[in-house]
């Protein structure tokens, strides 16, 4: 494995956009050609070597590994598009971190700001702090979100974590997302994701929610009111085949979506469980 | 001695959304001030004696010079205001919804050259209805169709008898319309407030929501649409039983409306209530017509969301930095860029945000240098250190507005500007030329 280590040099006023720090820009380049690559600061466009000490070695992309250090809180879309590879941040980290990205593992030891892995199509994304709002969630306007990969924040996700998850069991595509405890409006306009929240989530969990799993093993300030209780359950089976233990009420929702996904027979009543959104609170 | 008077009838009232076009303005000639308006509100005939000469008003150019402001030549003051603009890496440029359209193209253009930060009010007024309509769309109609159709019609979430005075008068409540002849009577009016507002006073049904629970009790409407019978008796304050009665009223009129204002953008969940609120109509268009409409602000503010979206593709919070425009609110809008302390510059145009902003974000801003386009002392213009004063945009020149409805508006000239005042457009074409003079271009 070949390792790439960039530290920033110095203090910088507004925020950077580094897009270019990503294996797929630094894979088969010279540390000068590295150097040279772009980033914008305010309105200005200037080089990677300009803020950063880059050291080590460039390689093969998916042999390569990125290590970032100094205060990076202010430096956005950090392995923007990636596909393969692994970027390591030791430290608090930007807006975007890891949006779009396909494939490759991105891992932030500290805090994520908003956008968190915005519209992640494939690979791993790990944080160890908390992350900002819209972790996973689809860019203003796009009818597809977070589509592939596993997002896990040990601390809280902020809110609207995951809108327009879109994901496939026939398309293998299993878009998860493991957090400490979420903000409010988690899986807004789910149409088939994994949320799985170790801690508590605030209001209007699963919002809109056509298809799709979260699973809160503590407690949801509240529940909205076109969620219905099916009853407890002892396992739950998520999308991805995976099983979960414990006890736990269900819900079946959202039923103010009409589509033919929210499942009420008219004549008996009964809630048909296999197509709609599920979600589960411990009980 | 009896002064020369000249009457300027319909005129189109350049305070809010509603841009009610039957003014009639008298203004006396020799003084070059108005004396009566006709037709108006209160709020909109007040812009217009707000217009005469007074203390309040600037009418030449100034510049801060050791704390206090000075008197300068047009000249001086815009090389002031470009070599901020110019010398800044990240400058913002705020405003623009209370002039006219042309002024903010030009605006667009200053943004594009600077690699600026461009954003209007609806950043901190509708912007949440915007990025609803980017999610789900919006079934919407012009103002006129209300009028002559409507037979249900639902304030949510705002106050038309004192934000939009003429608004219940004009096309939603008490107006005649072709198939609503008997007006007022013609119309069941629903209002859905925390408050009970005045516009609640005059409704058929008041329907009282606990503040900021909005999106629960469009969430229990949509299900109860779909006839899902609910788990619990009372949603956000209102009994369930109530909102079954209010559920049955949406569904048997022949077409109903939705206006919605503040309470629904700028309470909590935001741009999530108005989602709410956008896909209720739709599904209300199973049973009979409905459509909806924001209530806008400032009278110009849906045309600066016009001409930004047909000039840059988007309608607010823009990023210019690169050279090309990107858009993402909460990352580019300015109450946020301004909490981060991001900027270093600011062109203010026809706004007052340090009267509106958080008061954090109003520090930062004053931190940086401040240029103000604007005829008022306002919080900001005191602050800034460079004004350049505008003849007022549909009282002192001619433009073209928006209505809340995005219908084109052309506004009318009723008198002449004060002093040295040039109208936003050419401050800003002025200010265009002399920024790509600057840079090289």
């Amino acid at each position: 494995m070949t390792e790439i280590k960039l530290k920033l040099k110095k203090e910088h006023e507004f925020p950077l956009e580094a897009d270019h720090i990503s294996p797929d820009q630094f894979a088969g380049k010279t540390l000068a050609e590295i150097k040279k690559l772009p980033v914008y600061h305010g309105n200005e466009e200037k080089t990677i070597g300009d803020f950063f000490d880059v050291s080590g070695k460039s390689g093969e992309i998916t042999d390569l590994k990125i290590i970032l250090e100094g205060n990076i809180s202010n430096v956005k879309r950090i392995g923007e598009k990636m596909s393969a590879g692994e970027i390591i941040v030791n430290d608090d980290v930007g807006m975007h971190v890891g949006n779009l990205m396909t494939g490759g593992k991105i891992t932030v030891n500290g805090n994520a700001d908003d956008w968190a892995g915005a519209m992640l199509n494939g690979g791993e994304l790990e944080i160890t702090g908390d992350a900002g709002h819209y972790v996973g969630a689809a860019y203003r306007g796009f009818w597809k979100g977070m589509q592939n990969g596993v997002i896990k924040v040990h601390g809280k996700v902020g809110n609207e974590a995951l809108t327009w998850v879109t994901g496939s069991k026939p398309g293998n595509r299993f878009p998860t997302l493991i957090c400490g405890s979420a903000g409010s409006f988690l899986g807004i306009h789910g149409h088939g994701g994994t949320i799985i929240v170790n801690g508590d989530c605030d209001r209007c969990a699963g919002a809109d929610q056509i298809r799709g799993t979260i699973v809160v093993k503590g407690k949801v300030s509240r529940i909205l009111p076109s969620y219905k209780k099916i009853g407890e359950v002892k396992e739950i089976e998520l999308m991805n085949g995976e099983k979960i233990t414990g006890k736990f009420t269900e819900y079946s929702g959202d039923h103010s979506v009409e589509k033919n996904h929210s499942k009420i027979d008219k004549k008996t009543g009964e809630v048909s469980n296999s197509s709609n959104g599920r979600l589960f609170v411990a009980a | 001695m009896v002064e020369k008077i000249n009457t300027t009838t319909d005129v189109v009232c350049p305070f809010c959304g509603t841009l009610c076009d039957d003014l009639e303005v008298d203004v006396d000639i020799k003084n070059n001030i108005v004396v009566e308006v006709r037709n108006g509100c209160q709020i909109g005939s007040k812009k217009y004696f707000a217009s005469n000469p007074s203390d309040h008003r600037y009418e030449k150019p100034l510049i801060k010079d050791n704390g206090s402001f000075k008197e300068v030549s047009w000249e001086e003051a815009l090389n002031k205001a470009a070599d901020i603009l110019v010398g800044a890496k990240r400058p913002l440029l705020y405003g623009f919804s209370s002039t006219e359209c042309e002024a903010q193209g030009k605006g667009v253009e200053l943004a594009e050259v600077l690699g600026a930060v461009l954003d209007n009010t609806a950043s901190v007024c509708h912007g949440p209805s915007l990025l609803a309509i980017q999610d789900v769309g919006a079934p919407t109609s012009t103002l006129g169709e209300y009028k002559n159709r409507a037979d249900l019609v639902v304030f949510w979430g705002c106050n038309p008898v004192h934000a939009h005075p003429r608004h219940l008068g004009r096309y939603s409540e008490f107006v005649r319309g072709y198939f609503r002849k008997d007006g007022r009577n013609d119309r069941y009016i629903i209002v859905v407030d925390p408050r009970n507002t005045h516009t609640a006073q005059i409704a058929d049904l008041f329907v009282q929501v606990n503040p900021s629970e909005d999106y629960e009790l469009l969430n229990a409407i949509r299900a109860i649409l779909r006839g899902t019978e609910l788990d619990e008796k009372e949603v956000s304050g209102v009994q369930t039983e109530k909102i079954i009665e209010l559920v049955n009223k949406l569904k048997s009129c022949n077409f109903g409306v939705i206006f919605f204002g503040m309470g629904l953008t700028q309470t909590l969940a935001h741009h999530r209530n108005v989602d709410a609120a956008i896909c209720l109509v739709r599904e209300l268009n199973d049973y009979t017509k409905f459509l909806l409409t924001p209530m806008r602000g400032h009278y110009n503010v849906a045309g600066a969301n016009q001409v930004f979206t047909w000039q840059t593709g988007y309608s607010y919070s823009i990023d210019f930095s690169k050279g090309y425009p990107r858009y993402n609110p909460g990352e580019f809008s300015s109450v946020d860029v301004l909490m981060r302390n991001e900027i270093d510059a600011s062109l203010i145009v026809a706004s007052d945000p340090a009267s509106n902003f958080p008061a954090a974000a109003v520090k930062n801003m004053f931190k940086h240098p401040l240029i103000s386009i604007e005829p008022h002392h306002t919080p900001t213009s005191v602050n800034a250190d460079v004004i350049l004063p505008p003849a007022i945009a549909g009282i002192e020149c001619e433009g073209t507005a928006y209505r809340m409805d995005s219908v084109p508006i052309r506004l009318r000239k009723v008198k002449d500007a004060p002093g040295e005042c040039l109208t936003d457009k050419e401050i800003l074409e002025r200010l265009v030329e002399i920024v790509k003079k600057k840079k090289g271009e």
